[in-house]
This record gives C-alpha cells, structure tokens and sequence, in this order.
C-alpha cells in the first residue's frame, strides 16, 4: 500500500529522517512506535508533503508520490490527522467537517457524506451548530477523524490520538480506526501510548533515530521485551551488543 | 437633543469610515501576521489615483473604478507578492521586521504622493450632494447617513461573505489555523492574497469616502492609519465586530468632545481610549483572550 524507500529529510539543516524504509500493507493498522525525537510524526510530514526530502522515495500503491503538496496527497486517498487540537476554533462543527472536503469538486457529494459521518458520529450531530472550540478535548478529536473521512480516504495518517483523551474515548477513537480497517481502510499510526496501540494494531513498527530498527506483527512487538527496554531509555544495538 | 443627535450620526458615519481601515488592517493581521503600519497611507493614496485619472479626462465615477482596480492590484496583490511574500521566505514574517518594512512603505508612499503631486491639499470631489433633511429639528446631513449606509453595508457584505461562502471559512480557517486549512487542502495562500485584495478595496473605499472631508493630502495617512490602528486594538484586533465598534466609537468620541468639551485636544482622544483600554482590558472591547498558538 505505502512504501518508503531510504527516506532522508528534516527542519532546514538537521536531519532527522536518516534513511527511513518500511512497507505497510492494505487495509491493516500499523503503528509506529519509539522514543522521543525518533521522527515518528516527521515521517507523517514526510508522506504529506510537509517536509523536504532531501533524497528517497515514497510509493502510494507502487506509484512515485515523493514530494507532492498536501492537496495532491489528498487527491490520491491520503488523510493526515495530526498531533494536538487541529479544529477551525471559531467555525461550526458542520462547518469543520466541510473543510474536509474543500478540495473535492463535486460539493453536492460532500454534503451527503457529511451526513453520512454525522450518522457514524451521532455527537457531532447534536453538536453540528456548535463552534468547534466548544467541544471538550475528546469530542475535537472525533471531530477531526470524521474530518479526515470525508473524501473517504484510502490511508489514514494518524498522530497520537490519544493524547489529551480519557482510556475509555481512547478506546473509542481505536475501535473507530478498527472499524475502519475492517472497511478496508489503511490506518498508519502514531502512538505514544505503545502498549495499547500495539494492543489494538495489526503492526508494529520501531523507529530509533529515523530509521526502521523493528517492523513486525503489533503482537510479537508487544512480546518482545526489547520493545519495553526502548522505551525505558535503552538503545537496540546496546540491547543486541550485551 | 437635536444637537446630540446630529453631533452622534455624523460621528458614527465618520466612525464607520474609520472601521473600513481599521477591519481591513484586522484581516491581514489575522491572515498573515501581518501588522500593516502603512494602512493609513492606504486610504490617502486611491484618492490621488482617482485625482490623476480625473485628470486624464475620466469621469468621476469611471475614475473611482479605475482607482479602486489600481489599488487593488498595487496596495493589495503587489503589497503581498513584493513585500511581505519575500519578507516570510527569509523567516522574518512574523517578525519586527516586516511591521518596520511596513513604516518604510508608508514613508515612501506618502513621499511619492509629495513628490508627484505636491504637498498642497487638493480638492476632491464629494460622492454626493451636501443636502441636509430637517427630521424633527434635527439637521441631518444626507452624507452622513449615506456614508454609514456605505460603510455598514459593505461590512455587513463582507460578513456574510466571511460566513456564508465556502471561501469565505477556507479563508477563516487560514486565518484561525493555517496549519489544519493546509492539511485539509486548502490554497492557503490564495486565501491570503483574497484578504490582501479585501484590505485595499476597503482602503480604497475609506479612501473615497473620508477623502472629501479632509481633502486629497499627502499626510493624510498618519491620522487615519494610527485612527485604524487604535479602532482594532480597541475593539479587540482579532475580529471584524471588534473592529467595527472600535471605529464607530472613535468616530463619535471624537465628535462628541470636539463639540461638547475641546476642538483642540480631540486628536489625543482616540489615544487616550487606547491607554484606558489597554489598562483596564487589554484584550479589547470585544476581545477574546485567547491565545495564539504558533
């Protein structure tokens, strides 16, 4: 589905993309999990068009999509959900969900998904005339999930749902990404909170220092007590060496 | 009574000339971080490119078309492409930078006006008679209420453009969150440059409007650019209402101690509002303090 190639990029002169590789396949979720400062939301930049690539290449269902802007990211199935509140404060909630599908050029369909999310997001349909800015932290994040499915996207790019989020919105976030899968959706995801994002993913994949250290089934990772030993401040090759 | 009513609408029209500046310069902040200290030199110049198309034979309504597109395209487009375009590549847009750029560009146009034109007040043309209505005693100056009618009606346009189109929220999501408006696939850019072309079709308006009563000067600026800048702090700097209430109070505060207290201090007026506001509720009248997330 999405494959990046050796993948250097970074914030004008630092590097923080050093060769990044892996493959994610169809309708699976995979999540990225390691430390912080291991580029996991760069990658994301990276795939949308947010960032400078300096070299590599990333292939969208085996086509060369290196570089292109966010609006053609968009136009080939891409979403990105990022990190922290990323609502239009002072729009409605319809509103918001409209933005989602600004760029399509038939507006007569945008308006019957976005009935057709409200229907999947009963909240954002009592809340449709509500400012944005009005809705408590979990009810944003939805929002901004059912933003990102209104084009009905093929790959979902996802940063840390979680934060900000009670366990049991948490889980309702997860079990609309699973739900989404199980519809044929592929979801690449961010998570801090590892265990439970492993817990809930198909795949699991560790980046250390931009690169791909583990790529490998969101179980065997969960198993795997290097996973635990990374996140307690631990390199792998200290692990592999000792 | 009938003097308070007189002295009060030709404040709000006078007022609701001021707002235009002053929304205009509240947009571009908004959009592009922009603080433009050259808003006052963009209402005293379309009324000189109205006197130089008149002068070039045009009628005076055809030369006010003329104006308005030259402003647009100068004080809008060309504003945002040569000056402040450059200024962010190079990592200075958010910065003193482009608001001392801005000065710059403010002495330079009112320096060139000099030059070109000369440094005597030219007459301009009023847009309408100066007819009056007697209502109950009251002497009512028709201008004044077409002035306010112009004006309102055109914010009140502007609004429901804002509001009611689909450009108009892309551009409001440009403007409250640029970062979430990029991802979402909007050219966020070219919602900046439709709120540069707003800001100097509105200046030129005021421009037309305001001009008639001082005269065409070269110097205009500096008054009417520290009036808007003063109109959207008071009023709250990150909305339209905001700024529409700062105008429309400046301009009746200003009549109403010009008549009933002092002519000669109302110039410290709005300066004295701006310190009383910023003392007691520095995020505006109708501010909200909410903070910009960069």
């Amino acid at each position: 589905m999405l494959e990046l190639k050796d993948l250097y990029g970074g914030y004008g002169k630092i590097t923080i993309l050093n060769g990044t590789s892996f493959k994610i396949p169809k309708a699976c979720i995979t999540t990225v999990i390691g430390p912080n400062g291991a580029g996991k939301s760069t990658v994301f930049k990276a795939i949308f068009g947010l960032l400078n690539i300096s070299s590599g290449q990333i292939l969208l269902e085996g086509e060369d999509v290196t570089g292109l802007k966010p609006k053609q990211m968009i136009s080939k199935g891409v979403t990105y959900v990022p990190q922290g509140r990323n609502v239009v404060p002072q729009l409605s909630v319809y509103h918001n969900l409209e933005l989602g599908g600004i760029t399509a050029p038939d507006q007569d369909k945008v308006r019957e998904r976005i009935e057709q999310v409200m229907d999947q997001f009963p909240m954002l349909r009592q809340f449709r005339d509500r400012k944005a800015i009005e809705l408590s932290g979990g009810q944003q994040k939805q929002l901004e999930v059912a933003r990102s499915l209104l084009l009905d996207p093929k790959l979902i790019l996802i940063d840390e749902p979680s934060i900000g989020l009670s366990p049991n919105l948490v889980q309702e976030v997860f079990s609309t990404l699973q739900r989404l899968r199980d519809q044929g959706v592929t979801i690449l995801m961010v998570e801090q909170n590892a265990k439970a994002a492993l817990a809930m993913s198909d795949y699991g994949l560790v980046l250390e220092l931009g690169q791909t250290r583990m790529h490998d089934d969101a179980q065997k990772l969960l198993a795997d007590p290097r996973v635990g030993h990374l996140f307690l401040g631990g390199h792998l090759e200290e692990e592999e060496e000792a | 009574m009938e003097q308070f009513l007189q002295v009060l609408l030709s404040g709000l029209a006078t007022g609701s000339i001021y707002a235009l500046a002053a929304i205009g310069f509240t947009l571009v902040w908004q959009a592009a971080q922009t603080v433009n200290f050259a808003q006052g030199e963009f209402v005293m110049v379309p009324a000189f490119f109205v006197l130089v198309a008149m002068n070039m034979g045009m009628p005076f309504w055809l030369a006010m078309i003329i104006a308005m597109l030259v402003s647009v395209f100068l004080l809008g487009y060309l504003f945002k492409r040569a000056i402040v375009e450059p200024m962010q590549r190079q990592g200075h847009g958010n910065s003193l930078s482009l608001i001392i750029v801005t000065m710059a560009l403010a002495i330079l146009l009112k320096e060139s006006v000099k030059e070109f034109y000369g440094a005597e007040a030219q007459p301009y043309p009023a847009l309408m008679s100066s007819e009056t209505w007697n209502i109950g005693g009251a002497i009512i100056s028709v201008t004044d209420v077409l002035h306010l009618v112009i004006s309102l009606g055109v914010v009140l346009l502007l609004t429901l453009f804002l509001d009611r189109t689909r450009t108009g929220r892309a551009m409001q999501a440009t403007a409250q969150n640029p970062g979430v408006a990029e991802i979402l696939g909007v050219d966020t850019n070219r919602m900046i440059l439709y709120t540069f072309l707003i800001n100097a079709a509105l200046a030129s308006l005021a421009s037309f409007l305001i001009t008639p009563v001082y005269l065409a000067k070269f110097s205009n600026g500096e008054y009417l650019g520290l009036i808007a800048f003063i109109a959207a702090i008071v009023g709250g700097f990150n909305q339209i209402r905001g700024a529409l209430a700062g105008g429309l109070l400046i301009g009746v505060l200003d009549n109403m101690v010009a008549t009933y207290l002092t002519a000669e201090y109302r110039a410290a007026i709005p300066l004295l509002l701006l310190i009383v506001v910023i003392l007691f509720k520095p995020e505006g009248l109708l501010g909200t303090s909410e903070g910009r997330s960069v």
